[in-house]
């Protein structure tokens, strides 16, 4: 697809987050009646961003990199709508799926095939779709016969193998990528790799964090460099890597 | 991808069709009751035309608007639905089998579980205590409508309140408008809600073959109970589940609550009792009880074999709107922060 300059899909506007740390998180009652009667409720402000503005163009490999608690998982969950950002705005001009963390959405009671269907439904897919991937599904996971087993009894490697192949039969117009996955024995790991690659080179829009520069450098078109909270720099994916490898 | 919608014109067509209908039942049904209310016949009919035009007016004005490309409040919820009509699904078949899942007899426990209730506090209090009011009649069946509404009731609660802090997981990874996770755990537990009917009716039968109790048409009405009931545990369930998130002592302080709860509702003794036992006072707060009407209302449709009085309808449905608003108006204001908290 190609990229057109001024076609975005994706506009962060102004975003900046602050979070409130009380001295210590309240979870009881009878903590928080205590600490008001002692008037010690203070709340230490903490901005995890602070005026963040980039786009993404349609169709465009966009890069996340800074160093850990720079901001970059707080970019991602604003822009996927978890959070809600305290300044600032976000326009989404399509449909955003997250690489969702391995399993995250698996139930243990039930079978593989039951949990296709459930995790697929968390990730917004319809039952169509899903029927029409399924086997696809089922025949990357290698799982063959075990999808109706329980997965309380998988082995984790199975497990894994099953995440893997439900997160990637996506067919979003924004797509999160939180570090390259590949998973499970040596033969699954080069097949998880190419099917991640593949995806990311297919055309859709995605966003890409990782720290590993070359794997940006090859797979980016541009990149935002975030440190200390905020955009350092903005730019073609060669420039960026060069001034953070400084 | 494409978002899935529905035609906002069918749904609305369908919802005035089944309030008609309900409506219809009720007039039929409760026309002694109608009859006999304060308002009489004529202001009955002209509060439900009322009630009626209200629903056609906010039903036209959501299509209307819809066509203008301005959203209502109404259009929205359907849409969310639509939108999320998969997911909802799959979270309520996934609650449903998880419960049984693991256990020989399965879906049977819901019909047996009350079943089993009935008969130890029939046995304990018929004859360890007497609790028993001569003015209550077919004790058995009067315990068991109890514990049917009450313990599907806690049954609802007690899942939609976990429903956050449970899900936490995917909360805080991928967005899902947050109200479906309490929803869906109460319809869940609805669906046991609405098995359980099948016991309370069989075994009405049975007993009634014996002791001259019959099934009359007011059984009908039951569907208009439990619209009332589950909708009050919806906001009972989107209250509980998101102060949860903010105080994990919820989970306990419920559990006091709820057998609290269970004591100031009358599913072993009657009203009649506490007037007998002279607290008047007692009496009279029950008033202010919405379990207390929601089984008194079940109870008239089964062993009364009539429709409950106008004034009842009335009442529970401004206890589940109001339990509605109160839940989805503290969850509104809170959903936000729970990324935040759990």
């Amino acid at each position: 697809m190609e990229i057109i300059k001024d076609d975005n899909i994706l506009k962060i506007e102004h975003v900046s987050m602050r979070f409130r740390m009380a001295n210590d998180r309240v979870t009881s009652i009878k903590e928080m009646v205590t600490l008001l009667l002692k008037k010690k409720v203070e709340f230490r402000e903490f901005w995890a961003l602070k005026d963040v503005s980039f786009d993404v163009r349609r169709g465009e490999v966009l890069g996340l990199i800074g160093r850990n608690g720079a901001g970059k998982s707080t970019t991602l969950k604003i822009i996927s709508g978890i959070l809600k950002p305290t300044e600032g705005s976000v326009w989404r001009g399509g449909n955003i799926v997250p690489m969702l963390e391995l399993g995250s959405g698996f139930d243990y009671d039930l079978t593989g095939h039951e949990n296709i269907y459930l995790n697929g439904a968390i990730l917004g897919y319809s039952k169509k779709y899903l029927q029409s991937k399924y086997d696809e599904i089922l025949d990357f996971s290698e799982l063959g016969d075990f999808i109706h087993v329980p997965i309380r009894n998988y082995s984790s490697g199975m497990l894994m193998r099953l995440a893997f192949s439900i997160a990637t039969v996506v067919n979003p117009e924004i797509l999160i990528v939180d570090e390259i996955l590949s998973v499970g024995d040596e033969n699954f790991q080069k097949k998880s790799h190419a099917r991640m690659m593949e995806l990311m080179n297919g055309g859709t829009t995605v966003l890409f964090v990782s720290h590993d520069l070359g794997q940006i450098r090859s797979m980016c078109n541009r990149v935002v460099w975030l440190e200390d909270h905020t955009v350092k720099m903005f730019s073609d994916a060669a420039e960026v890597c060069d001034a953070y490898r400084i | 991808m494409d978002v899935k919608k529905y035609n906002l014109k069918k749904v609305g067509g369908w919802l005035i069709a089944l309030c008609t209908l309900l409506l219809l039942m009720i007039d039929l049904i409760a026309w002694p009751q109608i009859k006999a209310c304060r308002i009489g016949v004529p202001g009955f009919f002209a509060v439900e035309a009322g009630l009626f035009a209200l629903l056609v007016f906010y039903t036209v004005r959501m299509i209307v608007r819809e066509k203008a490309g301005k959203s209502t409040a109404l259009g929205n919820l359907i849409q969310i639905v639509a939108k999320y009509e998969f997911l909802i699904e799959q979270l309520v078949s996934r609650d449903f089998k998880i419960k049984y899942k693991r256990s020989v007899l399965g879906v049977f426990w819901s019909f047996l579980n009350p079943l089993l209730m009935m008969l130890v506090q029939y046995v304990v209090f018929s004859n360890l205590f007497d609790v028993k009011d001569p003015s209550i009649r077919h004790y058995a069946i009067y315990l068991l409508c109890g514990i049917v509404i009450f313990n599907g009731f806690n049954d609802c609660c007690n899942q939609a309140m976990r429903a956050i802090t449970s899900n936490a997981s995917l909360i805080t990874k991928v967005y899902v408008p947050k109200v479906i996770y309490p929803v869906t755990k109460v319809l869940s537990s609805s669906i046991n809600i609405v098995l359980s009917m099948i016991p309370l009716l069989l075994v009405t039968l049975i007993y009634g073959l014996f002791r001259g109790l019959y099934i009359s048409w007011a059984v009908l009405l039951i569907p208009v109970a439990l619209v009332f009931l589950i909708s009050f545990a919806v906001g009972m369930g989107m209250l509980l589940s998101s102060l949860m998130v903010f105080f994990h002592d919820i989970e306990f302080l419920w559990g006091v609550i709820s057998m609290m709860w269970m004591y100031a509702t009358p599913i072993i003794y009657s009203v009649g009792l506490l007037e007998r036992h002279g607290a008047q006072w007692l009496a009279n707060l029950m008033q202010f009880n919405p379990m207390y009407h929601y089984v008194t209302f079940m109870r008239t449709i089964i062993i009364d074999g009539c429709s409950p009085a106008i004034s009842e309808y009335l009442i529970c449905l401004i206890c589940s709107v109001l339990m509605l608003a109160v839940g989805g108006a503290v969850f509104h204001k809170t959903e936000d922060k729970f990324v935040l908290y759990i």
